[in-house]
C-alpha cells in the first residue's frame, strides 16, 4: 500500500487519487473476475485512491454500495456478470442514489449498450482491454465534471 | 458457421493477445473441426446468446497458461504464477472474456445481435465436454508460450 | 469444391505453423512430433505370415478380415483354388496364397479354421487363405520402398513395394496385379504358373495365365480394366474426385471415350498428373459450373419447381464454393415465387472461396441479363439486390460435419458428392434424405446419379439432372 509520502514532491503534482480536500476518493469495484479487480485495484491505488470494497455480481455491488453509502465517491462496473449483470446493477444504484458516480468497465464496446448506460447515469464507459493510462483519464474525466 | 463471423474472432484475438501480452504472434490457417473437444489442457468457456446459440472455446496447454498469466500479471506488475492458481484462472478467463467481447462488439457493429454469458474454465488432461453435434472454426495462434486454439461454434437459431 | 487445393493450402498453412513452432522452440516439441507422425500415416495395410514372412495388402482393397472353415473343392481347378466358399450369400473362390507361390504352408488340424482375407478388386470378390493375419498397420506412403528381388518368395512382379515399421519389413503385394489376367506378355512364363507347374509337373491345364473361377466367372482382368483402375486412383490423387457412389455410370460411360481419345492423340491412357485429370474430367462438370446459370438452365430449374410451395422456402446448398450458383437459384426462386419468404442454406468448406461469396461483386459480362432486376450497382461492377442476398446464408462448413440445416425443400449439390471420399459421399446422401420429406426436390450435377433405392425418383430434363422424393 502507497501512501501520499511515495510520491515525488519535485513536480508538486497531487496525486489523482486525491481529492481537493486531500483526502482519497473512495472506489467499489464490481467484476466477478479476480483478475480484473485486482488490475483495477493496482492501478487506482497507485494513484492514491482507497479501494473500499469489491464485488463479483450487479447484487452483491449493489448491496455494497447501500451499505457503504455515503462513503463511497465512486464505481467501477463490469457488465458481464452472473446474478445481476452491470447494467441493471447501474439502473438500481440510480434509483437508490441519483448522485452516483458509475463508470462501467467492460469488454463489451457494442453500442446500443455504450448507450443504453450513459443514459442510465453511467459517467463514462471503458472498453477492455485496459490501460493505467485509459482508465485513469476517465476516471478522472467522470470525478472532475 | 456464417462467414461474416470469421474474421471478428480472428482479428480481436490478435489485436487483444498482441496488445495485452506485447509479443509477437503468428496466425494459424483456419480450419473446421467436427468435434469441439478442449484436447490441451485448460479450456476457458464463454457462451454465446441472442441471434444465435453457441460458444467459443479457449484451448491451450497448462504451460502455456501459466506462461500467459504471467505475462499479463507482470504486465501490471504483479508476481507471476509457478501453478494454474485462482488468479492464474482468473487472468485467463479474462483474455478469453476480453477477445471474445471485442469480437461480440465488431459484430454487433455489422448488425450481428449477440450477447455473452460469463466466463467458465476447466483443466484437466482428461477433460470431456459434452458437446456433439457441433462444428467448430478453429483459429489457431501461435504465441512464444505456446499455442491457443480458439475453438468457435456459433449455430444460428433457425 | 477444390478439395485438392484446399489440401494443399492447409498442409502449407500446416507447415508454417511448425516452422513457427521450431522458430519459438517450443514446449510441444514432443506432442508435435507425435502429431506429425500421425498426420501423415496416408496408407493403411492388414498384415499377416505367410510362410514365416510378413506381408501386407492395401486395406481398400480388403473387404474384410475372414475365418474360413468349409469351402467347397471345385474340382479342375488349380490347385491354388482352395474351393469356393458362400460368403452370406455370395459365392466367391478361395485361393491359397502360400500354395500360388509356391511358399510352405503350416499344416491345419483337419477341420480347423483358416486364417484369411476376402478382398474386393473391383467387382470382384475373392477369399485369400494365409498362414495368419497379424494386424492393421499404419505407414507413411512416402517410406515404401520399391520392391527388390532380394525379398525374393514371391516374383517382384507382384510386390509394389516394402516397407519397415516398429523394426518389421513387410512386402506389400499388389493384389490386382496378381489377380489381374496379363494380357501384355504371354510368352513369359508366369512365375504363378511355374509355381503350379513345378507342383503339378505341367499337369495343370493353365498354361497362360493364372485364370481363378469366380461367382463372376472370371477373376482376370484385362488391360482395359487395369488401366480404368489407374485412372480411378489418378482422379482420386489428382483431383479428390471419387467415382464410386454417384458417378461411376459416368465413368464407365468416359472411359472408352477416354480410350479413343488418347488413342488418336497417341498419348497414354493412364493420367500422369493433374492436367489429365482435369482432362478426363472435361465432360464430368455440368453446364455452368460455378459460375451463373445462363437462361437455358434457369428455364430447366423453373420448369421442375411445383405449383404449390410452403410460405416459408427452404433450400440447401452444400458445396456452394464462390456462391455463383446459389445467387443463381436464389433468383429463380424469387422470379417463380415472388411472395414466399426464401431461405437458402449455403456452405462450403473452401475458406477462401466462401469468404467471397456473401458480398459477390461481378463485370456485367459475366452476368446474363435475365438476372438484371435483381442486380445492384456496386464499386467495382454489380452485386445481387438485399432481396436475394438476405435470402442466402453463406457459412464455412464441411458437409462431412454435423448439418444443423432444418428440413429443406429443394437441395442443390452440383457437381460436389463426386469430390467426397466414398464413406461421406454415403454419409451425404443420407443426410439428403434425413432433411427432406416427400415431394423435396434435389437437383444434381450432369452427371451424377442416384438409386431410386435411396428413395429418389429421377425428374430431370435434358438439361437439368434432378430428382423428386418419394
Amino acid at each position: 500500500m502507497k501512501t501520499k509520502q511515495d510520491f515525488p514532491s519535485i513536480n508538486q503534482r497531487k496525486a489523482d487519487g486525491l481529492a481537493s480536500d486531500g483526502n482519497a476518493y473512495r472506489v467499489l469495484i464490481v467484476d466477478d473476475s479476480l483478475f480484473v479487480t485486482k488490475q483495477i485495484g493496482q492501478i487506482l491505488t497507485s494513484e492514491g485512491f482507497e479501494v473500499v470494497g469489491t464485488a463479483s455480481n450487479g447484487q452483491e455491488g449493489l448491496d455494497s454500495y447501500k451499505e457503504l453509502y455515503p462513503n463511497v465517491d465512486l464505481v467501477t462496473m463490469d457488465i458481464t456478470m452472473p446474478k445481476m449483470d452491470g447494467v441493471t446493477a447501474l439502473e438500481k444504484i440510480m434509483e437508490f442514489d441519483k448522485n452516483a458516480r458509475v463508470i462501467m468497465i467492460s469488454a463489451l464496446g457494442k453500442q446500443d449498450l455504450v448507450k443504453k448506460s450513459l443514459m442510465l447515469g453511467a459517467r463514462n464507459y471503458i472498453v477492455k482491454p485496459l490501460d493505467r493510462k485509459k482508465v485513469l483519464e476517465r476516471i478522472m474525466m467522470s470525478l472532475t465534471k | 458457421m456464417r462467414v461474416e463471423y470469421i474474421n471478428p474472432f480472428v482479428e480481436s484475438a490478435y489485436n487483444v493477445l498482441k496488445e495485452v501480452l506485447s509479443v509477437e504472434i503468428v496466425r494459424g490457417e483456419l480450419y473446421l473441426k467436427s468435434t469441439s473437444m478442449p484436447v490441451l489442457g485448460v479450456a476457458a468457456i464463454i457462451g454465446l446468446a441472442g441471434d444465435v446459440e453457441g460458444r467459443v472455446l479457449f484451448d491451450m496447454s497448462k504451460v502455456t497458461a501459466i506462461q500467459i498469466a504471467s505475462a499479463m500479471l507482470q504486465s501490471m506488475e504483479m508476481e507471476p504464477i509457478e501453478e494454474l492458481n485462482d488468479m492464474g484462472k482468473a487472468t485467463i478467463t479474462e483474455l478469453a472474456n476480453m477477445i471474445t467481447g471485442q469480437a461480440v462488439t465488431k459484430l454487433h457493429n455489422l448488425g450481428f445481435k449477440f450477447d455473452l454469458t460469463p466466463p467458465a474454465i476447466f483443466t484437466g488432461d482428461n477433460m470431456e465436454i459434452a458437446d456433439t453435434g457441433v462444428e467448430a472454426l478453429i483459429v489457431p495462434m501461435d504465441l512464444p508460450f505456446g499455442k491457443i486454439e480458439i475453438n468457435v461454434a456459433i449455430r444460428e437459431r433457425n | 469444391m477444390s478439395n485438392t487445393s484446399e489440401a494443399v493450402d492447409r498442409t502449407q498453412g500446416g507447415e508454417q505453423i511448425r516452422e513457427a513452432k521450431q522458430r519459438l522452440g517450443g514446449l510441444h516439441q514432443h506432442q508435435l512430433q507425435e502429431q506429425d507422425d500421425i498426420e501423415t500415416v496416408d496408407y493403411k495395410m492388414v498384415t499377416f505370415s505367410l510362410g514365416g514372412k510378413d506381408y501386407g495388402i492395401d486395406i481398400l482393397k480388403i473387404k474384410e478380415i475372414a475365418k474360413f472353415a468349409a469351402f467347397t473343392y471345385v474340382p479342375n481347378a488349380p490347385p491354388f483354388v482352395s474351393g469356393v466358399y458362400n460368403l452370406r450369400g455370395d459365392i466367391i473362390s478361395i485361393i491359397d496364397l502360400r500354395v500360388m507361390f509356391n511358399l510352405p504352408a503350416q499344416r491345419k488340424a483337419e477341420g480347423s479354421p483358416e486364417d484369411g482375407l476376402i478382398l474386393r478388386l473391383d467387382e470382384l470378390m475373392i477369399g485369400v487363405v494365409v498362414d495368419s493375419i497379424d494386424k492393421v498397420v499404419g505407414i507413411v506412403s512416402s517410406r515404401i520402398q520399391p520392391p527388390h528381388p532380394i525379398f525374393g518368395d514371391v516374383n517382384i512382379k507382384y510386390i509394389s513395394g516394402v516397407v519397415e515399421k516398429d523394426g518389421r519389413l513387410y512386402i506389400i503385394l499388389d493384389v490386382d496385379r496378381i489377380f489381374a489376367k496379363d494380357e501384355s506378355a504371354p510368352d513369359e512364363p508366369e512365375p504363378l504358373t511355374a509355381a503350379v507347374a513345378s507342383k503339378d509337373s505341367g499337369l495343370s491345364p493353365y498354361q497362360e495365365s493364372p485364370e481363378v473361377p469366380t461367382s463372376q466367372g472370371a477373376a482376370g482382368k484385362n488391360e482395359e480394366e487395369l488401366d480404368l483402375d489407374f485412372i480411378r486412383e489418378g482422379l482420386v490423387t489428382f483431383k479428390g474426385f471419387y467415382p464410386d457412389e454417384v458417378s461411376s455410370t459416368w465413368l464407365h460411360r468416359r472411359y472408352p471415350e477416354w480410350r479413343a481419345e488418347r488413342k488418336q492423340l497417341g498419348t497414354e491412357v493412364q493420367l500422369t498428373g493433374e492436367e489429365d485429370a482435369e482432362e478426363f474430367l472435361r465432360t464430368f462438370y455440368s453446364p455452368y459450373s460455378g459460375r451463373f446459370w445462363g437462361e437455358d438452365y434457369v428455364e430447366g430449374v423453373k420448369a421442375l419447381l411445383p405449383e404449390e410451395m410452403p410460405k416459408n422456402i427452404s433450400v440447401w446448398n452444400p458445396g456452394c464454393g464462390k456462391g455463383y450458383e446459389t445467387y443463381s437459384l436464389a433468383t429463380v426462386l424469387r422470379m417463380r415465387y415472388p411472395d414466399h419468404i426464401l431461405k437458402i442454406w449455403a456452405g462450403d468448406k473452401d475458406l477462401l472461396n466462401i469468404s467471397t461469396a456473401p458480398n459477390l461483386v461481378f463485370g456485367a459480362d459475366i452476368i446474363p441479363t435475365l438476372y438484371e432486376p435483381y442486380l445492384v450497382e456496386a464499386k467495382n461492377g454489380f452485386a445481387f439486390s438485399s432481396q436475394i442476398k438476405d435470402a442466402i446464408l453463406f457459412e464455412y462448413h464441411d458437409v462431412a460435419n454435423t448439418n444443423a440445416v432444418p428440413n429443406v425443400d429443394i437441395i442443390m449439390a452440383r457437381d460436389l458428392i463426386s469430390f467426397l471420399p466414398p464413406k461421406q459421399q454415403a454419409l451425404v446422401l443420407n443426410e439428403f434424405s434425413d432433411k427432406t420429406s416427400s415431394g423435396a426436390l434435389l437437383i444434381l450435377g450432369q452427371n451424377e446419379y442416384v438409386s431410386e433405392t435411396l428413395g429418389w425418383q429421377h425428374v430431370g430434363s435434358a438439361i437439368v439432372n434432378a430428382y423428386r422424393k418419394l
